[in-house]
């Protein structure tokens, strides 16, 4: 350590990459979390986490004492529509994600009894749940329960009003109950 | 179904951002409002579903190896090789730990992130300092294999392996039926003594509840990296609760203990 001590000055490039180290880089499984969250892609989610930090690195003088976890959140929420923007106007039509019915179908053409009842579990499960809720109520919701920023916070990754926060969120949370109350009844007539 | 005008104070009481006065104030409604009681128990409902069904992804230790190479590249093309990437290399590929919890990713990322505080000229306040090892303390605990001594939710393991292990005694609880799980505890130092930690899963996101013995007022509550500290005191015990959860569910882990502490010396 106390060669690293030497050779690392204040002002250098070396201080300010342990300094990004330091202040950015314990947020990087919650970045993760949140890209996969908006990309619904573990493929799209790495590329777009790692533009997200490169980014972030070259923006980092910006930050100035300000929320670090907002901060990086919004960055690679903007990476993350920079990219389906980008898709859009290639013309591509994305890959069907994990989530999707048809990706099954494709890697596993005839799924056993087994699968299918697993795979029954998982159509109910609240990720599936979410999945069909408006992705910008959707990105609300999840900064809010699993993230647990404040309306402060989300309204300064998701670049609204915090009045606008509020609204979104209160759809979201009514968007999710429906459907999720909706599984509740299956389940019971399933019992019967 | 609440009015909307109600609906959105309802919302804001429960994700806790209404001031003293307008939550009070709200409180009062609750009394005469059963619809409003029953939407906050839905509410309740599906935040705790959400937090315990929804899955964690950790990034992949691939990945984060890969942005540790990205960013070298872009702060020094040819110059210092950083921690992160001699750690990294030390560590080998994807490495997987037992703890179950933990799985690698990130690790060495998380290693050089303690490079800055070991690095950087000692800051000269007092409570400056404090508030480095607190923070600097609950990032090196989420390294793998770094978060827990001794591993358990049951109280008293971990109560007496804290008496042969660390200066102080403090108080040990379970809530995992609040949503905040036990998961062990840890021997740190700081202040000039072997501190206790106490470790609490929450959701996605892991707490730490340090205590130490200490003279003066507990410090303020305050916010350092994205990561929240809340101070409070008992006798002359000093406790901090560190985490990048919301304010909020901090807070309600701090009066579970309290509230749990003040029974035990009432009862």
């Amino acid at each position: 350590m106390s060669r690293s001590r030497e050779r690392v000055e204040r002002g250098s490039p070396g201080e300010r990459r342990a300094r990004f180290d330091a202040q950015v880089l314990p947020h990087l499984d919650a970045a993760y979390r949140f890209a996969r969250w908006l990309t619904r892609s573990p493929a799209d989610a790495d590329d777009v986490l790692q533009e997200a930090m490169l980014r972030a690195f070259r923006g980092f003088d910006d930050l100035r004492g300000s929320d670090v976890k907002a901060w990086l959140f919004a960055i690679v929420r903007n990476c993350h529509l920079t990219a389906v923007a980008q898709r859009e106007r290639r013309g591509l039509v994305p890959l069907p994600d994990e989530g999707d019915p048809q990706h099954d179908t494709l890697i596993c053409p005839a799924p056993g009894p087994e699968a299918a009842s697993i795979r029954g579990d998982e159509e109910r499960s609240l990720a599936r749940l979410l999945e069909d809720v408006a992705p910008e109520h959707r990105e609300v919701l999840i900064l809010r329960e699993i993230e647990e920023l404040d309306y402060r916070q989300i309204a300064a990754v998701t670049q609204v009003p915090i009045g606008t926060v509020m609204s979104r969120l209160a759809r979201a949370r009514a968007a999710l109950k429906a459907r999720w109350s909706m599984r509740s009844e299956e389940e019971r007539d399933a019992m019967r | 179904m609440p009015c909307a005008e109600t609906e959105s104070r309802l919302h804001a009481y429960y994700d806790g951002e209404l001031d003293a006065l307008a939550a009070a104030g709200f409180e009062g409604h609750l009394e005469s409002c059963a619809e409003c009681c029953v939407a906050l128990e839905e509410l309740e409902a599906m935040r705790s579903a959400l937090r315990t069904e929804l899955p964690y992804e950790r990034a992949p230790a691939a990945l984060a190896e890969r942005i540790a190479a990205a960013l070298d590249r872009e702060a020094a093309p040819a110059a210092l090789t950083t921690l992160a990437a001699r750690v990294g290399a030390a560590r080998g590929p994807a490495p997987t730990f037992g703890r179950g919890l933990i799985t690698g990713a990130g690790g060495g990322l998380l290693a050089a992130a303690l490079a800055f505080f070991l690095i950087a000229p000692h800051v000269i306040s007092p409570r400056e300092t404090l508030l480095d090892d607190l923070v600097n303390a609950h990032v090196r605990s989420l390294l793998p294999a770094h978060l827990v001594d001794v591993e358990s939710t049951d109280r008293h393991t971990v109560k007496p392996w804290f008496a042969g292990h660390v200066d102080v005694s403090p108080a040990v609880y379970d809530f995992t039926a609040q949503g905040y799980r036990l998961l062990g505890g840890r021997a740190d130092y700081f202040e000039h003594q072997r501190a206790a930690a106490l470790i609490y899963q929450h959701g996605a996101h892991l707490i730490n509840v340090f205590s130490w013995a200490g003279e003066g007022a507990a410090p303020a509550d305050t916010t350092r990296n994205g990561y929240h500290l809340a101070f409070w005191k008992a006798g002359n015990l000093h406790y901090c609760a560190v985490s990048d959860t919301g304010w909020p569910e901090l807070l309600k882990l701090v009066s579970l203990i309290r509230d749990a502490e003040g029974q035990e010396s009432h009862g």
